[in-house]
Parts: structure tokens; sequence; C-alpha cells
């Protein structure tokens, strides 16, 4: 699939994070997105995922109501078992599948657990693994292996590409970026992309 | 006895000694019966009343006359701060309204329903009038208090309205409506039993104690005001276990 953004534009306050920003950006396989802190990563995947608009610009080939958005914050609920996380998001007759989902984030024997007895990084591999479960035609991953421990993190990489889906996702991690099929570097605000 | 449970026995143990004593020094002090009867004179006083059918049904009715109104006034407050809470009209109209009620002595309402409503509903009415503001006032809190991280979630993870309360909004209010439930429910047996010596159904704690107060018969009147204390006291103690379970979880 090919997202085409065009001359996007926002700002917080007074602060431009996307001026005029185009981009034509080819999904398939493993896309990484780095750059420093605060230059507008996360509020481009907001754009994307339809959770934040633009103040002018058009976002194509991309439909919202079918990616799935891993946020910068776990954002678990904290009466909910992990299990019931991941069957949260299935549908009735994908919910036998919600094994293979806590696999996927090694998470097989935690399943009873509840978010305040999971380490940090137990709790990021959850909100994957929920994100993932939701599913759809692009993974949009803010930060998906922070706090999770690099080998960990490049088998549960490996899986996710193993699925097939194209997942877009941000990461500081040289590890990370070297497992991914492109990287985009940015810089910012206003968000530009260096090569 | 364990040690837990022995210290609990005499932290309660020893503050009723200490005022039952203090109740009888003041009582052997005024020496008048009328006006303060002795702790011993209640006692008998309560088994008297205790065995006749009146005291059991008394006790039944106004118990279940409170029950109603805590249930109807809950279910109002909370359906009423869902509605002032997602409707700007709403809360406009009624949230002012609300306040009002929350403002106004007990006393004023019983005597202008009085005017409305058939006798025996009075109390039942009333208790709901003095839980619903509360009930409200503290689930409105809760709602305002709602995780919007976990909202926006339920909206990007295509939550149905229905799963968005079920799993965000429910349990986010739960401690909110606890907390406001326990102290409307105290709230109501004050508002209730006063509803029924104002306005005394046929069978009734406070009809009983309003017969007390005119025969004079101060033991009774100290009788009837233990037994709503001893009721109070019991199911309040049943409710918190009950909602701390709830708040706790399977």
């Amino acid at each position: 699939m090919t997202v085409c953004l065009q001359e996007l534009c926002l700002s917080y306050g007074s602060k431009p994070v996307l001026d005029h920003f185009c981009l034509e950006l080819s999904c398939h396989g493993l896309t990484a997105l780095t750059g420093p802190s605060g230059c507008g990563k996360t509020t481009l995947l907001r754009v994307l995922a339809g959770l934040t608009r633009p103040a002018s610009g058009q976002v194509e080939g991309v439909d919202p109501t079918h990616t799935a958005f891993l946020f910068q914050e776990n954002r678990l609920l904290p009466w909910r078992t992990v299990e019931q996380h991941i069957l949260d998001v299935l549908p009735r007759e994908r919910r036998g599948q919600a094994r293979d989902y806590l696999a996927l984030a090694e998470l097989e024997g935690e399943s009873s657990a509840r978010p305040a007895n999971l380490s940090g990084g137990m709790a990021r591999r959850l909100a994957l693994a929920r994100c993932v479960a939701l599913g759809g035609d692009l993974l949009i991953l803010d930060e998906p292996f922070s706090g999770v421990d690099q080998a960990r993190a490049l088998r549960i990489l490996h899986r996710l590409r193993q699925r097939g889906a194209p997942v877009l996702l941000v990461s500081h991690e040289p590890a990370i970026l070297a497992a991914c099929d492109r990287v985009l570097r940015f810089d910012g605000p206003p968000l530009s992309l260096v090569d | 006895m364990s040690r837990d449970r022995l210290k609990k026995t005499i932290r309660i143990a020893i503050p009723l000694a200490f005022w039952l004593g203090v109740w009888q020094l003041a009582a052997l002090w005024v020496d008048l019966e009328l006006l303060l009867p002795a702790p011993l004179v209640v006692w008998d006083s309560l088994r008297t009343l205790a065995v006749t059918q009146t005291f059991w049904l008394s006790a039944l009715f106004t118990l279940l006359r409170v029950a109603l109104g805590l249930l109807g006034g809950s279910l109002m407050g909370v359906l009423l701060a869902f509605l002032t809470h997602f409707s700007n009209w709403a809360s406009l109209l009624l949230s002012p309204a609300i306040r009002v009620i929350r403002a106004t002595p007990v006393v004023s309402f019983i005597l202008l329903v009085y005017l409305w409503v058939a006798r025996a509903n009075i109390p039942g009415f009333i208790a709901g009038l003095m839980v619903l503001p509360v009930v409200w006032g503290s689930v409105s809190s809760g709602l305002a208090a709602v995780d919007g991280q976990l909202l926006e979630l339920a909206r990007a993870y295509r939550f149905s309205p229905w799963k968005t309360l079920r799993l965000i909004y429910l349990p986010s209010l739960r401690p909110h409506f606890t907390a406001g439930f326990l102290t409307a429910f105290g709230l109501a047996w004050k508002s209730g039993v006063a509803a029924e010596v104002l306005c005394p159904p046929r069978l009734a704690i406070g009809a009983r104690i309003q017969q007390a107060r005119l025969s004079l018969e101060t033991a009774d009147l100290f009788a009837w005001t233990l037994v709503i204390l001893a009721l109070s006291l019991a199911l309040e103690a049943l409710l918190r276990r009950a909602l701390r379970r709830g708040v706790e979880g399977p």
C-alpha cells in the first residue's frame, strides 16, 4: 500500500509541527521512522491513524478505520487481566486466537495477571499484543519496544514480519532500525525528512 | 482468638464501655427516668419491645422504605449524572435544581411532600430525594475524572458505546459510586426515619418513636433509637463488605 501525505499543516499553539509536510510512503514489510524526540513523529503517526486532524492538507491511501495504532503510553485497563485485554479487541469469531497474540508478545504465562503486576516491559508487550490483535491493513506503532529487552524485541519484530501486514513504527534503537526493511530519518519541528 | 481479632474487639469494647459508663453516671446524676433513662432500663424496654410482632414489622417496613428510597435515589442519581455529563442542555437545566435539592433542609421537603404524596410513600420518597444529589455529585465527579487517554483508546480501537461503558466508564466510576452510596446510605436512614416521625405510616420505626414521645415513654424512645442505630451499622458493614468485594473484582 502507498500512503500519500500532501501539504499537511498542524501547530500546537504557536509552534508548527507539520508545515506543508509532504511524503509518499510505500508501506510494505517493516518501515521505521526515527529522529530526535519532539520532532513530530508521533504527530505524524496520529494523523495517519486519524486521531489528530491536520489544520490543512490531505492523507490518501490509508483508511483510519482499518489501522491499528499503538499509543506511546500503554493505556492498559487496570481492572482487566492480560488475556481480557486481548479478548476485548477480538471479534467473537476470532476469540480463539487470543493465545496466539499472547505468544507473539511472549506473555503466555501471564494471562491471568493484571497490569499492576506486570513489569514495564511486560506491560509494553501487552499493549503491543492488543494492538496487533486489533489488526488492520496497517499497524502503526509508536515506540513499541520501549522498556523491552533487545533480544526479545527482535524476536517479536521477526514475528510481526512473518504476519505479513505492513508495519510503520517509531524507534530510536539502532538494532530495531537495522532489523527493519527501510528507515526514514526525520528532523524538526517542523517535521522534515532528512534523507 | 487471633491477635488482630483481639485488637479489633478491644477497639470496639473499650469506647463502648466508656460511653455506657458515662451514660449510666449521667442517668444517676439526672435521677429522672423521664429525662434520661439508665442503660439497663433502656435494655429492659428493648427486650419488652422485641417480643412483639409490631416491633419486627415496624423494623421490616422501615428497612424496606429506606432500601427502596436508597435504590431509587441512587439509580436516578446515576442516570442524571450521565445525562448532565453528556448533555450541556441537561446540565444547564438540571444541575442547579439538584444543587437546590441538596441544600434544602429535609424537614421542608417532608412537609411539602406531605401535601402531594400518600403518607405511606413519604419516607421512601424523602430518602430517595436526599440520596439523589449525593450519588449524582459523586458519579458526576467520577465521570469528569475518567481517563481521557482510555477514552481515546476506546475510539481508536473501535469500541462500541456499550463496550466503552462496560470496560472504561463503569470500572472508573466504581470507587466514586461506592463512596457516594455509603454516604447516601446514612442520609437515607436519617431522612427516612425523620419522615416517618413527621408523617407516621402505620408500621414504622418513626411512628413508634413518635408514639413513645407522645406517651412520654423515654426508655422506648431510646430503645427505638438503638434499633435504628443497630440496623444502620449492621447494614452499612454489610454494604461496605459487598462493595469492597466489587471494587477488588472477582
